[in-house]
């Protein structure tokens, strides 16, 4: 089982959070055209390879960040919580 | 006894305590420590079992765990390894595959057509007539092998243990067990877990001073504190060093699963000897090396009288030694180093009698010893990620490279003398521990609470160790002849290459295609001849034709283990037990259970129309909200308006996904400036509760609010029905007097003597009701003083059908039954919650565009036209006459106090308007005709009751 | 047949002479030359694009087809699923799909002259609650409407057809009711991966294993021109026509002409015990307990379970997934834990938000899709390749597939087979 570093709890067992997939933004819900927000809804860039992307650490301290991940090696890197800048957080034991 | 030898140094019996066990039936007697199959050869029982598609007569051919054909039934155990089982008193050993009998087997004439059952033979034949296929598949799975499975086993007692170990040791041998010591010396804390009985690896069966090492080097490994785990496996090797250990000898339970999260992983698996491919190599009494050592030297088994030894190395060397020590004449020694060679051996029906050599020679014999080399089980390494290289020196696979936290040593990495291995895993254990080392530090910076870490990380090191040397050894797979190559799944080498000349010419089609390594050993032993005869086949080398991945586990793990104790975990209201008392009827909704009804959902509807009914409805999700920002995070979850609703107050809203699909519906009620209590469906509780916190840290990290999940925390219970104001006020200091306390709003006070509860009033089931939140320390409390004090005014208590019902007499949804995954909120029909005025809402985008697509279906209710028939719920509505579908009954009841069958249905919108006529098609077949009506609400549409 | 010579005939008589005489047979399929064009190039040697060539060839006569795989034939998806077929889905455009499938699969021992082992046993999905009940209901009610054989039964009855079983009421996933789908079943995959090459070739289609694409050459603008070529490890191939039907790497391979889709890739594990005598005579689902379990002629539990949470390409395979499994089924079949797990994999499945494939055109003329196949693509495999062969040949979407194309996303047109559980076997 993957170790996921939570930027405030440290390393925890991914079955200790759960996953939100690709971080997309949000488009205005005012003024965007159908085919943008469809995008936003459905989408994927879907990379063999690095990955931003958003966990949730759900059974912890019930941070929502974004990580990196690689998505054929299952390295991790720069858990970020939202608002935060990289680095300002507590790291990866990898 | 008659094959037993004499005590001596070395063995693993303890032979004051004899064991009685059958073997089909059969009295026999073992000792303890005999293995299974020890003890049958003792007995001078050679055959053990039936190969699987020819059922020829196969016996003992390694001895150890991976022994192929000598899997048995125990008891109710099938599929017993019996060269790797203890005997136990009393053990009810029956040979599997085997039929009528072990000695007469009758599907042993396969054997006679084995020319036509080539290599996936079944896929070119049956095909006509094709009605007759199923019954050759039926003949096919009677040929099915293994044990059987007695479907009344109990579950036994399985457990499970996480640990957190710094190191662990895959592998008991010198090399291992000196990592283990080492490790452990260098601060690490250590498991070593050995796959057999005993630690000391192939030191178990060589000379004296061999088992004198071991018995150093685990008095060592204790002294260092090394929890040393035998008869226990790794099953396997998964992401970031999660390992799992199979322990099959903990005190008390069956098996245990270990999960460890080790900083470094040692693989220390050793060799594992290879049968050689010849005619007549599966005959009984043709062995491996290591197989006649480990059973004269542990466990004082004479394998036979007679034995030809084919030798390459100095395992078959040591094998003549034992030979010759255990009585066992030796009829010729074929040395491979010179170039002599076997062909072929004869057997009788019982086990082999004459061996063929290339000089022409037939010697005769009852024992073929076989000493042509190793393969390396590299399992656990490829599960890292290893891809293992051919040698063509050493001719065998070495690991390539595994992650920095893997590290391999021993056998498996080269060959030396034994204390070359004992270093060898000594700086590798040191290598281990340092690399532990950095990981420990960085996992103590991770969770550090203060800053209370503060040395400096641990140098990373570098691996720098000598490598062992790679000894040569002739390339000896396949003589002359074909012999079998996969011994459990009886594929030969002339199947082998019968599937390469079909062009199954890869290690994965040709595995796939003769079912060659798929057998309970997966591979470990059979993987390097399949790879060495499909090599010979396409004439290309080892080396190209390269290996197949291994999966785990390791060695098989039974479903028992892996489940471990079976707890499903269930939540309960603090009222459950009362109604459990008082004859409720229990149902799983979620993972609530809760009470259906309590023997008559009918009259309970009744009672509460007519008096007053309380229902327990703590599953209701329930959030304390508080914050400057909770309006606005309302406004911006529900698709309604929530800026202006004053204190005191509670509405309805729909929540949506950002699809535009409802999400979850309930109540919040504003309870003072900043402090609010939201509620959600019994099952969305979890979900909003993670949604609302999304949304906040995300994209509106700017907003105050405080979430709290009180679902539990508080016992909520509704009052429903004419008398409701009169039961509760009787407990409550609550003016609930029409004008000071009406409908849609929240009042807090005492009940029931206690302090800070909430009511509010909200009509899901129609009637004039207060639901009530009180802690629910006091839940049961209250409950029994509402029944009590009741008891005049008729209350009595109501589950959950009797609330469905009245729920679906007034036409509200329920979010998942009458919605499904792709209901935008204008299915709903409450298009004035839709408000588009609002800046942004969760979902809103879809929502507008799907109402003005108008392209939608809609909720209606409808009535049978017919009103004693209730139509199925999914019971499906169709254009009339004909088979295209335009909706569907999503709830359907007898309403007990219409008198008549009432629906709610998901109908296209064509179909929406009151007073058409839909055509149903009930489950059994007969169309019926339903009207829709005006409202969703079958009874008082205006809301009187409720408000009254 | 193509301008290759048919393939030698299977049969119980042939293999009575080829025995007699110790004759062995010929190669299922050529070892091909590298040409360096092609009327159309199929990237991934799975069911799906076999089929793909297959149905090319003999529906429409188009037999210069390359197909491509970077490992062996039926080395993804077609090789690791659990070879569970059924057509009982929850929308009419699912059935109509699926069923034609099943048909294909029906007559294919005889269509393609190779045994691939359909055994029609019986499929069941099981209901533990209210709600999974009415869903139940639901289908049975559209496949019956669909003349597919479809319909709920109650615990009496499931524990007739399985006996093994525990349909009593106090466990903690009661067995309230199943599906009951008497036409599917199960069939042995790389039977079917095996059949479709061999067909294929026949015809004169040449299947290059080992072969990987690294581009797709186009011309025009990203996103919207038109296909050139592709680029592989053994050269490059000009062709007008490319068919990505591959799973896994669906996204990456049309990320070559900038065609974003509507999937994440997620592994599917499964794994397999050792033998025990056959007891197990259906093929059971369980929605609710995210397990699907059959047992083999040879006698082996097959489970799988619904994808990983986690989107990854990493097939490695976790042991969560196993405990899982083991405490589910075992709440299923409580008498079956002495028996043991062998052998664990993971295939990767291309999820969709609709649970449903994405099969067509796309903005690139000459660049279709077969992809987006989530956990159910085998059962999909003859349909999809004779489909897509229609399409390809007459640049036209067939009706069957229609509902599937990529663009229905973008116009919100969702397919309703998320209202199915979770589950898709």
């Amino acid at each position: 089982m993957l170790l996921v570093p939570c930027p405030n709890c440290g390393p925890r067992n991914a079955a200790d959070l759960s996953y939100n997939g690709e971080s997309r933004p949000r488009p205005d819900p005012q003024t965007c055209s159908p085919e943008e927000w469809r995008t936003y809804l459905y989408l994927r860039d879907n990379p063999s390879g690095w990955l931003v992307e958003s966990w949730y650490c759900s059974s912890g301290c019930r941070k929502h960040f974004t990580i990196e991940r690689h998505t054929l090696t299952g390295e991790l890197r720069t858990p970020i919580l939202p608002g935060s800048k990289p680095g300002a957080t507590k790291g990866s034991t990898k | 006894m008659n094959h037993r030898l004499p005590p001596a140094d070395g063995e693993v019996l303890d032979r004051t305590k004899a064991l009685t066990f059958t073997w089909n039936g059969k009295k026999l007697e073992g000792f303890e420590g005999d293995t299974i199959t020890s003890a049958l050869m003792a007995n001078g029982h050679h055959i053990i079992g039936r190969s699987m598609k020819y059922h020829r007569p196969r016996g003992v051919l390694t001895a150890d765990f991976w022994d192929p054909n000598t899997t048995v039934q125990v008891g109710d155990e099938p599929n017993v390894r019996a060269s790797h089982r203890k005997l136990e008193a009393g053990m009810q050993v029956v040979a599997q595959n085997v039929w009528p009998s072990l000695s007469f087997d009758i599907k042993a004439a396969n054997g006679l057509v084995g020319r036509f059952l080539t290599a996936g033979f079944y896929y070119k034949t049956f095909m006509k007539p094709a009605a007759l296929w199923p019954r050759y598949e039926h003949v096919l799975a009677k040929f099915a092998p293994g044990g059987e499975v007695d479907l009344d086993t109990p579950h036994g007692r399985y457990d499970k243990r996480f640990a957190h170990p710094d190191v662990v040791v895959a592998g008991g041998g010198p090399a291992g067990l000196s990592a283990a010591i080492a490790a452990a010396e260098a601060g690490s804390s250590v498991m070593l877990v050995e796959h057999e009985h005993h630690v000391g690896g192939h030191l178990l069966w060589g000379t004296e001073e061999d088992r004198a090492r071991v018995a150093d080097l685990t008095a060592a490994a204790l002294a260092a504190g090394v929890e040393i785990l035998t008869n226990s496996t790794v099953t396997g090797r998964y992401e970031d060093n999660w390992i799992a250990i199979l322990q099959r000898n903990h005190p008390g339970v069956v098996e245990r699963l270990i999960k460890a999260r080790a900083k470094t992983l040692v693989v220390a698996a050793g060799t594992i000897e290879r049968p050689y491919v010849f005619e007549g190599n599966d005959l009984p009494g043709v062995m491996t090396s290591g197989a006649v050592r480990r059973l004269i030297t542990m466990y004082g088994v004479k394998p036979g009288k007679q034995a030809v030894v084919f030798s390459a190395n100095e395992s078959g060397e040591a094998a003549i030694d034992d030979l010759r020590r255990a009585g066992v004449s030796i009829a010729r020694v074929v040395d491979a180093l010179t170039g002599e060679r076997i062909v072929s051996t004869k057997g009788s029906k019982k086990r082999v009698k004459e061996v063929l050599l290339e000089d022409g020679a037939k010697i005769k014999c009852d024992l073929v010893v076989t000493a042509v080399g190793w393969t390396t089980p590299t399992s656990l390494l490829n599960m890292a990620g290893d891809r293992p290289v051919y040698d063509a020196d050493a001719a065998r696979f070495f690991p390539s490279g595994a992650p920095d936290n893997v590290l391999a040593t021993g056998g498996m990495v080269g060959d030396g003398s034994l204390d070359d291995l004992i270093e060898h895993g000594r700086v590798t254990g040191e290598l281990a521990a340092g690399r532990a080392a950095v990981v420990r530090h960085r996992l103590q910076v991770a969770t550090a609470r203060a800053e209370t870490v503060d040395e400096a990380e641990p140098g990373y090191l570098a691996d720098e160790r000598t490598p062992l040397d790679r000894w040569p050894h002739p390339e000896l797979f396949r003589a002359s002849t074909h012999g079998i190559v996969d011994y459990s799944e009886d594929v030969s080498s002339k199947d082998l290459y019968s599937a390469a000349a079909e062009g199954f010419d890869s290690v994965e089609l040709i595995k796939r295609f003769t079912t060659a390594t798929m057998g309970p050993s997966q591979g470990k032993l059979e993987t390097v001849n399949t790879v060495a005869v499909l090599a010979q086949a396409r004439g290309d080398s080892i080396g190209d034709v390269g290996t197949t991945v291994w999966r785990p586990p390791y060695a098989p793990i039974s479903l028992g283990a892996l489940a471990g104790r079976i707890n499903e975990p269930t939540r309960l209201s603090v009222i459950q037990p009362w109604h459990e008392a008082n004859g409720a009827t229990p149902i799983l909704a979620g993972q609530w259970v809760r009470p259906d009804h309590y023997g008559d959902p009918l009259s309970e509807v009744r009672n509460t129309r007519e008096n007053v009914g309380i229902i327990d409805v703590t599953p209701l999700g329930k959030l304390d909200l508080q914050g400057p920002d909770v309006a606005n995070l309302l406004s911006l979850l529900y698709t309604n308006k929530w800026m202006q609703l004053p204190i005191g107050s509670v509405r309805y809203g729909i929540m949506c996904a950002e699809d535009g699909v409802v999400l979850d519906d309930g109540v919040t009620a504003r309870l003072d400036e900043e402090h609010y209590l939201m509620t959600t469906t019994s099952s969305g509780a979890a979900r909003i509760w993670s949604w609302i916190e999304m949304w906040l840290q995300t994209e509106r990290p700017e907003w105050q609010v405080h979430v709290t999940p009180v679902t539990t925390g508080l016992t909520s219970i509704n009052i429903a029905g004419p008398k409701s104001r009169a039961l509760l006020g009787r407990l409550t200091d609550i003016d609930l007097d029409n004008e000071a306390f009406p409908y849609m709003r929240v009042r807090q006070g005492l009940i029931a003597g206690i302090e800070q509860c909430i009511a509010w009033r909200i009509g899901f089931t129609g009637e004039l009701s207060y639901e009530i939140h009180v802690p629910s320390g006091h839940g049961l409390a209250v409950w029994e003083r509402l029944l009590a004090e009741g008891a005049d005014l008729g209350v009595k208590p109501f589950g959950l059908e009797a609330q469905r019902i009245m729920r679906l007499e007034k036409g509200h949804f329920i979010v998942g039954q009458d919605t499904d995954g792709l209901s935008k909120a204008p299915v709903t029909g409450l298009d004035p919650l839709l408000k588009f005025d609002k800046d942004d809402w969760a979902g809103l985008p879809e929502v507008r565009w799907s109402l003005e697509s108008g392209d939608h279906p809609v909720i209606v209710a409808c009535q049978p036209d017919d009103r004693s028939i209730v139509p199925e719920e999914a019971a499906q509505i169709l254009r009339s006459g004909t088979t295209e579908i335009v909706g569907r009954i999503t709830s359907s009841r007898m309403s007990p106090t219409l008198e008549r069958s009432i629906c709610l249905a998901q109908v296209s919108k064509e179909f929406a308007d009151a007073g058409t006529s839909l055509e149903v098609l009930l489950v059994d077949g007969r169309r019926i005709t339903a009207t829709v009506i005006e409202h969703h609400a079958h009874f008082d549409p205006e809301g009187e009751r409720l408000r009254g | 047949m193509g301008k290759n010579k048919p393939p030698a005939k299977y049969s119980a008589a042939g293999l009575l002479w080829r025995g007699l005489r110790k004759q062995s047979w010929p190669r299922v399929w050529r070892e091909p030359e590298f040409k360096n064009s092609y009327d159309v190039v199929i990237i991934g040697g799975g069911v799906h694009g076999l089929a793909t060539a297959y149905y090319l060839a003999a529906n429409h006569g188009i037999t210069d087809i390359a197909v491509v795989d970077r490992a062996y034939l039926g080395s993804g998806g077609s090789g690791r699923n659990t070879a569970i077929v059924r057509s009982n889905y929850l929308t009419p455009e699912g059935v109509a799909f699926y069923d034609r499938s099943l048909d294909l699969y029906k007559s294919m021992s005889n269509d393609l002259n190779l045994n691939v082992m359909f055994s029609e046993r019986g499929h069941l999905t099981l209901a533990h609650t209210d709600s999974a009940l009415r869903t139940m209901h639901w289908r049975a009610e559209v496949n019956k409407l669909q003349g597919i054989d479809s319909s709920v039964i109650d615990p009496a009855e499931i524990k007739r057809l399985t006996p093994s079983l525990d349909v009593s009421t106090n466990t903690r996933y009661p067995i309230m009711g199943a599906l009951y789908h008497p036409p599917g079943g199960t069939i042995r995959h790389d039977a079917v991966v095996w059949g479709y090459a061999r067909g294929a070739d026949a015809y004169g289609v040449d299947l290059f294993q080992q072969t990987e694409v690294l581009d797709i050459l186009t011309e025009g603008d990203h996103g919207s021109g038109r296909v050139t070529g592709v680029r592989t490890n053994k050269g490059d191939i000009s062709t007008p026509i490319v068919v990505n039907c591959t799973a896994g790497w669906a996204s990456t391979i049309s990320a070559m002409v900038d065609v974003q889709l509507p999937i994440t890739t997620h592994p599917l594990q499964a794994a397999v015990t050792e033998p025990v005598k056959t007891f197990l005579p259906t093929v059971v689902v369980s929605g609710s307990l995210h397990v699907y379990v059959s047992q083999t002629d040879r006698g082996e539990l097959v489970f799988g379970a619904s994808v990983d949470p986690v989107a990854t390409y990493n097939m490695g395979g976790t042991l969560e997934f196993t405990e899982e499994l083991a405490s589910h089924v075992l709440e299923l079949m409580p008498g079956i834990s002495k028996m043991r797990l062998l052998r664990q994999w993971a295939g990767l499945c291309d999820m969709t938000p609709d649970y449903s494939p994405v099969m067509g055109p796309t903005p690139v003329a000459g660049f279709y899709v077969d992809v987006g196949w989530g956990t159910y693509g085998f059962k999909a495999g003859p349909v999809s390749g004779e489909q897509m062969a229609a399409c390809v040949a007459t640049g036209e979407t067939p009706h069957l597939i229609k509902p599937f194309e990529l663009s229905r996303f973008t116009e919100g047109n969702l397919v309703g087979e998320k209202g199915a559980a979770a589950v898709g076997h």
